[in-house]
């Protein structure tokens, strides 16, 4: 596995990390990312054990063709430096740092991979890193810690320890987290890198899962941290293009293939010039359509 | 390596297999416990062995209690288990695994 | 996904919760007596935060279990929390551990790696983990071609060794080739395990045919026979006493090639007396019970207990004619510690 910078990330699966039956299972739901866990889900008596766990999963279960994400323990913990170590071995896509407060606490953590990735013949820049962001700290931050090394692939906010650090909770509004949102947003995409949602964990509220996804996707977020496989579906049927899109996205394509066969330089549709973003945003989606089936390879349309 | 104290590591939840490594001087004493033991006894027996041999225990008592798991977790399990019986989990022996 | 978290009993709400979750499991018995012996106790949390299993540990026994199955996998939840249980116990560096439960489910924890020692139609008496019983028979010593000798077994708690106990040892060690004599390792009496097991050793050193040991977990238990040691209703002692019996007689016994075990007449005791009837019931014809008249002293019956209560009003001159001299020297020597164990509310009437 080799980290790749850009790549769609709708969905961020959480996985206990001492947990054999939930790791096994992880690469069948579908899910963008899968983010095996030693932090919050792992008890502090078995924080040995998940990690040996974790390790030995990364070389051989197959998480079918997901991003594999791991959130070690924080760096003011002295479980950090083995399980970095032992990432960077087992040759992780992605390491997120939980409670990431400055850009140097991102700095630090990709010398630490450098180093161990020197101790065992790994090249260098393999491995990307992320940031989870859970206080008020981090949040004003989120500029720095954004741009704190070429290897950052995104900012999370983190919803429970945001809001415990906050003196509030977690309400069914969101409202508690606009400022978070829109702050690690903005510093995300100044950055060019992605965007997470924090989890929301009450299972039987449907309609307050879809409210807040489609609140945090109309914000522009890349995708949804999740803790229960059910919600991934959920979740790519809020971030599906609608057809009209897909078509406007075919012809930005069709527009680039007639002026490269022209051997023009510049691009343009419907009288306008096609720039980057434009591109871009073609491109984003039509992978996302093909992720979820809605085109097939040679483009059609199968959705309703 | 010498074992120190009792080890144990994994649960006794579906797809886990729970390793409890003790002091023996009779070579690895492996008492399996497990429900596909008939089908996959021998195979889960050989990864146990060969991940003690490779750490360096010759001699230990074990006992395996199987709910199922793959020979990654069993590998784990077995690693975790005798790192904490021999009180060196500060130092993950990944090269065992 | 359920979450383990500790629960705390002694807040009433939640010990009023843990009650009511329990009793409609089918299980009531909340004396304080037993729940005084807790130590911890676990609780399984579903996604709406509802109680929906616990367990509780006492010493190295694990005990008040019970989970509810509705709409999961059945034996999920079971196994989650005695791996809770256990990694609790772990922590605690106890690696050996012990469960009594109804017989029905007896199977539910054999599938968790416990073995079956001893059931009635009631109840069943499971270990786990290590050194276990078989490590145990194997430590302790043994005679050339011991199943063709005449073997004998006795279990006392020595609180502290008599000459009544040194008497029935020495008929015992009379009749036969071997004779085992397990003290009972659970401390909760005036005379520490460590000081009970020294002064027996000390008493009977003489004697070339005779074996003292711990009885560790396995007879006159805290695991086993709970009731031995608190005050407890007859139909309870009636089944751990079974037990206990059954674990002699199926596991300790045969391994040991025991025939017959002695015990002390018991006319004192409620308990023990008890103890000796199931013991007769349970052990003949396959092991032959013996028992054997109290010793006297001028006329006067030697028991621990009267050893005890000259303890306490320090008569050290009546104490002389019951004990041998090494238990009569350990006690001179420690008189006023024992007299404070006393005064900090050690039961001295008990056994």
């Amino acid at each position: 596995m080799t980290y790749v910078k850009n790549r769609l990330r709708r969905t961020m699966m959480f996985v206990p990390g001492n947990n054999p039956a939930m790791i096994k299972d992880a690469g069948i739901y579908g899910a963008d990312s899968i983010m095996l866990d030693l932090e919050d889900s792992v008890s502090l008596t078995e924080k040995d054990a998940a990690r040996l766990l974790v390790y030995e999963a990364i070389k051989t279960v197959d998480f079918g063709g997901a991003e594999v994400v791991v959130r070690v323990n924080g760096q003011d913990t002295p479980y950090y430096d083995q399980d970095v170590k032992a990432m960077v071995k087992a040759g992780v896509d992605v390491i997120r740092l939980p409670k990431t407060e400055s850009a140097a606490m991102i700095q630090k953590l990709v010398k630490d991979i450098e180093k161990w990735e020197d101790e065992f013949g790994i090249e260098h820049g393999t491995i990307g890193v992320m940031a989870a962001i859970e206080s008020a700290k981090g949040v004003l931050h989120a500029p720095e810690i954004a741009e704190a090394s070429p290897l950052m692939m995104g900012l999370a906010v983190s919803g429970e320890d945001y809001t415990a650090d906050m003196h509030t909770r977690r309400y069914p509004d969101g409202r508690e987290l606009e400022f978070a949102r829109n702050m690690v947003l903005q510093a995300a995409r100044a950055a060019d890198v992605y965007a997470f949602d924090t989890v929301f964990s009450n299972m039987k509220d449907t309609e307050g899962f879809y409210r807040e996804t489609n609140y945090i996707h109309e914000l522009g977020y890349d995708g949804k941290s999740l803790v229960n496989p059910r919600q991934i579906q959920m979740v790519n049927k809020v971030f599906n293009p609608t057809k009209e899109e897909i078509e406007n996205a075919q012809n930005v394509q069709n527009a680039i293939r007639e002026a490269k066969a022209k051997g023009s330089g510049v691009i343009s549709m419907n009288g306008k010039m096609v720039d980057k973003p434009v591109v871009e945003k073609a491109n984003r989606v039509l992978e996302t359509a093909k992720a979820s089936n809605l085109i097939d390879e040679e483009g059609n349309y199968l959705g309703e | 390596m010498e074992i120190k104290t009792t080890g144990v590591a994994g649960t006794l939840e579906s797809s886990d297999i729970q390793i409890m490594i003790s002091k023996g001087s009779n070579g690895i004493e492996l008492d399996l416990d497990s429900e596909v033991k008939k089908a996959y006894g021998d195979q889960i027996t050989k990864v146990i062995t060969e991940t003690l041999q490779k750490f360096g225990l010759e001699n230990a008592k074990v006992k395996a209690t199987d709910k199922g798991a793959l020979d990654c977790v069993i590998k784990a399990r077995t690693l975790a288990a005798a790192q904490r019986a021999t009180e060196t989990s500060d130092e993950p022996e990944l090269e065992v695994l | 996904m359920d979450q383990v978290v500790d629960l705390y009993l002694n807040e009433p709400a939640t010990r009023k919760r843990w009650e009511s979750f329990l009793s409609k499991l089918d299980l009531h018995n909340f004396s304080e007596r037993e729940i005084k012996v807790i130590d911890h106790t676990l609780g399984l949390l579903d996604e709406d935060g509802k109680l929906v299993g616990t367990g509780s540990i006492a010493g190295n026994v694990l005990k008040y279990i019970g989970v509810c199955n509705e709409g999961v996998t059945a034996g999920a939840r079971f196994n989650k929390i005695v791996t809770a249980l256990q990694q609790y116990l772990f922590n605690e560096r106890i690696f050996h551990s012990f469960v009594y439960t109804k017989l029905k489910y007896s199977s539910s924890f054999q599938h968790l790696g416990f073995t079956e020692l001893a059931h009635t139609d009631q109840a069943a008496f499971l270990e786990s983990g290590t050194p276990n019983v078989e490590d145990y028979l194997a430590e302790l010593p043994k005679i050339a071609d011991q199943a063709n000798k005449k073997v004998a077994g006795i279990v006392m708690n020595a609180n502290p060794f008599t000459l009544g106990h040194r008497h029935l040892v020495e008929v015992a060690s009379q009749k036969n080739d071997l004779v085992y004599v397990f003290v009972v390792a659970t401390d909760r009496s005036l005379f520490n395990s460590q000081e009970r097991l020294q002064l027996v050793k000390q008493g009977l050193r003489d004697l070339p045919n005779v074996v003292v040991t711990s009885s560790a977990d396995y007879m006159v238990s805290s695991a086993t026979f709970p009731a031995y040691f608190l005050k407890s209703p007859e139909d309870l002692i009636k089944t751990q006493t079974t037990i206990d019996a059954r674990v002699f007689k199926q596991v300790i016994a045969p391994k040991l090639s025991i025939t017959s075990r002695f015990l002390g007449e018991e006319p004192k005791s409620y308990t023990t007396n008890l103890y000796n009837e199931t013991l007769k019931q349970e052990l003949e014809p396959a092991i032959a019970v013996k028992i054997i008249p109290r010793l006297q002293v001028n006329s006067e019956v030697v028991t621990a207990t009267q050893v005890r209560q000259e303890i306490k009003t320090g008569n050290l001159e009546a104490i002389k004619s019951f004990v041998p001299g090494s238990t009569f020297e350990f006690i001179k020597e420690n008189l006023a510690e024992l007299q404070r164990r006393i005064k900090e509310g050690m039961n001295i009437n008990g056994n």
